[in-house]
């Protein structure tokens, strides 16, 4: 009974009678008894309490929360790439008059995408005025944008020219336009789905650490009612001179299965949430900041041939996104472009590059993984490869080969591996979340009959002995 | 019966219990280190950069840079006290965490971030040009070509101009900006060419900046790496510093006489993961 007497501190309290009670063999049965009901109650409210972490967590990341984070990451992808076609339609002149429609279709599908993303954002930021703020002001932003880009293509239409930078005044119109978005609406953009990742993040970190506390809990609240019952199973079998009482053993055996079967699980639940958490979530978010980067550095190839008198920063801004994106050392784009050669080539046996690339590098945990991230980096390379060659077209006056090289495929054939790579993160995602799911399925229902189940084995267990004082 | 209501209550008791002591455990062993468990904040910023970071004589410092650290700092809601950090220290400090922040002209790198993490940026600064206000011909960077340029022995900015641009500037040699600054006035050298917002420090009526920006200076929170929650924290502060309205209070009180194209929108962050 030693194990038994610190438990029942709250049951027995210092009343006269049930002192009393307990000196006597029926009230010491009814107490063990009660005791071991208690700590099966206890040991079910514990193991609610975990599971109901491990559902919550489960919930935000797979479901509701981390969806949305990734929808917001589609907006500055589609804002970029509103931009980067208005760029195209104005570069374009004359002769691209064809691609001129698909363009602007492009452009009038991403304007629905990016809405649709600014929703979504603005349901991520209840409760957070600052965010609330900040979607605000990129609504506003984007209202303005879109009167600046129709007046550029308006003037556009009204001066034909050869493929190459505009008239004047719509290269001006189109300055405060691209400037509009690129130095208030992306940086904000980028900046919700930051905010919007850390929302996950702090979930992710609250439920986990939760569910792995709550292990503990049951590993703990578990052995708590197996001595329980076992202390009542001895004493039972001392005081009557029986055999072992079975229905107690079932109950025992019930706590026991339930409690393995709980912390098993709990660190199941556990597991799928790392991995949709570490392998699925994370990359994905990295990967759309990479496509989202990427996205703008097609524009910022058009944005240089487009203007200029601008030529030299957009060129600088080009280096600095390829170097988020994949980061070799090289202070000037020549330096660069052969030093992504040297480590695409030399990637997969080695990855000595940092960036959104590298860190994707890092984290190789899933099977063809590998050759996909090296898909997108030999077609980066390529990419890369057409923009030098643009640049040399350029610096030597050919405008018609410079702008038919920048719209050239290798752009959409390095996009569409980017794509591939990131859809099998998301496989990823969804598959262990659907896992975790499928872990915490029926769990609802099973806690509690097991609990209950346990709780009658020990009453019919014990019932028989009581009578025998009737 | 009995059983059950006893259950539904111990169920409740035990729940409470239990959240407390996940709490605890949860404050106990999720969070390593972060400048949100300290009272007072050491922050480093420049003790000689007029304008940014800049030592007085009664030993405060004052500046953009540290007018930003002050609020940040507040926004945490903690008390901050000023360091003196040179450049060639600044990861160092923060890494072995002699100082919380480094607010201090850092331009955030791909080969910093493998040292420590950055918060921000607060600002973009751009590389530009500043000239005599007499001189009419120089409208870019490229109009450089066969003038005398400015060099400050360790500072890079001159090879963004000769090297990495391939404009045949003639260098001239100096040992720090301000010496720069008395050259061009007196003739030596024709422009000084580095970070608008250094430029516009020692902005004077008889200089102005050229305006013609051709790179990007992501002025960042050097913060401890791994620090995640610190570094949101700063990010927070950053966005509501441009949402207020202080940013371009800021920026204004100590860059707008310079005549400098100033930037009022919040920047993209480089995130803290």
């Amino acid at each position: 009974m030693a194990v038994v007497v610190p438990t029942t501190g709250p049951a027995p309290a210092p009343s006269p009678s049930r002192a009393l009670r307990l000196r006597t063999v029926p009230g010491r049965i009814r107490a063990g008894a009660g005791v071991a009901i208690l700590a099966v109650g206890l040991l079910s409210a514990l193991m609610g309490v975990a599971l109901a972490h491990a559902g919550d967590g489960l919930q935000a990341i797979g479901h509701t929360a981390g969806p949305q984070v990734v929808a917001t990451a589609d907006l500055y992808f589609a804002l970029s790439d509103m931009d980067a076609q208005v760029a195209t339609v104005l570069l374009a002149g004359e002769e691209g008059r064809p691609g001129r429609q698909a363009a602007l279709n492009r452009y009038d599908q991403r304007r629905a995408q990016a809405d649709s993303a600014v929703l979504q954002a603005a349901d991520l930021a209840r409760g957070d005025p600052t965010g609330q703020m900040t979607v605000r002001a990129v609504l506003d932003g984007l209202g303005r944008y879109e009167r600046l880009a129709s007046r550029a293509l308006l003037l556009d239409e009204q001066a034909p020219h050869a493929a190459g930078p505009p008239s004047q005044p719509a290269l001006e119109v189109y300055r405060q336009a691209t400037d509009l978005m690129r130095l208030d609406l992306l940086p904000k953009a980028y900046n919700l789905t930051l905010d919007s990742g850390t929302v996950v993040r702090h979930a992710y970190a609250a439920e986990s650490s939760a569910v792995l506390a709550g292990r503990f809990w049951v590993a703990l609240g578990g052995a708590l009612v197996l001595a329980v019952l076992v202390a009542l199973q001895v004493f039972l079998t001392r005081r009557f001179r029986r055999a072992i009482n079975p229905a107690l053993l079932a109950a025992t055996v019930v706590v026991g299965v339930l409690t393995v079967a709980g912390i098993l699980v709990l660190q199941r639940a556990s597991d799928e949430l790392r991995t949709a958490k570490e392998d699925g979530f994370d990359s994905v978010l990295v990967l759309s900041r990479a496509r989202a980067i990427g996205n703008s550095l097609h524009g910022d190839e058009s944005r240089y041939l487009l203007d200029p008198q601008r030529a030299d920063t957009y060129e600088q801004v080009y280096l600095d996104k390829s170097q988020s994106v994949l980061y070799v050392p090289g202070g000037n784009l020549d330096k660069y472009y052969a030093a992504v050669d040297q480590s695409v080539a030399a990637f997969p046996g080695k990855a000595d590059f940092l960036g959104f690339y590298g860190s994707e590098a890092d984290r190789v945990t899933l099977p063809g993984q590998r050759e996909a991230l090296a898909k997108v980096l030999t077609r980066y390379q390529q990419f890369q490869r057409d923009d030098r060659q643009m640049r040399q077209f350029a610096t030597t006056g050919k405008n018609g080969d410079a702008v038919r090289q920048a719209m050239g495929t290798s752009f959409g054939a390095y996009d569409a591996a980017l794509v591939e790579l990131t859809a099998q993160r998301r496989q990823a995602f969804d598959a262990a979340v659907a896992a975790g799911d499928r872990a915490l399925d029926g769990w609802n229902l099973l806690l509690p009959g097991a609990a209950l189940a346990a709780a009658l084995l020990i009453l019919v267990g014990v019932r028989p002995r009581l009578a025998e004082y009737r | 019966m009995v059983a059950l209501t006893g259950r539904g209550r111990s169920r409740r008791v035990t729940a409470l219990a239990l959240l407390g002591a996940v709490a605890l455990l949860s404050t106990a062993c999720g969070v390593g280190s972060s400048v949100l468990d300290r009272d007072l904040l050491v922050i480093g910023v420049k003790p000689d950069q007029p304008g940014l970071g800049m030592k007085q004589a009664e030993g405060e410092f004052a500046g953009f840079d540290v007018d930003v650290a002050t609020y940040i700092a507040g926004k945490l809601g903690k008390n901050a006290r000023f360091v003196a950090t040179p450049s060639s220290e600044r990861e160092k400090v923060l890494m072995d965490g002699s100082v919380d922040l480094v607010v201090a002209t850092y331009s955030i790198t791909p080969e910093r971030k493998t040292k420590v993490a950055f918060g921000g940026p607060y600002y973009v600064a751009h590389q530009d040009t500043l000239v005599r206000a007499s001189e009419s011909a120089v409208a870019g960077v490229r109009d450089l070509k066969g003038r005398k340029l400015c060099q400050v022995t360790g500072s890079n900015s001159w090879r963004r101009v000769k090297e990495e641009r391939k404009i045949a500037v003639e260098l001239v040699q100096a040992a720090s900006y301000s010496e720069c600054l008395a050259d061009l006035k007196a003739g030596k050298v024709d422009a000084v060419s580095t970070d608008d917002l250094i430029l516009a420090g020692f902005a004077t009526a008889d200089l102005k900046i050229v305006n013609a920006p051709f790179t990007d200076e992501r002025y960042g929170v050097g913060i401890q790496a791994g620090d995640l929650d610190g570094c949101e924290a700063v990010n927070k502060a950053i966005t509501e510093m441009y949402l207020d309205g202080t940013a371009k209070k800021l920026l204004q009180k100590w860059f707008g006489k310079s005549g400098l194209a100033l930037t009022f929108t919040v920047p993209q962050f480089e995130g803290c993961g």
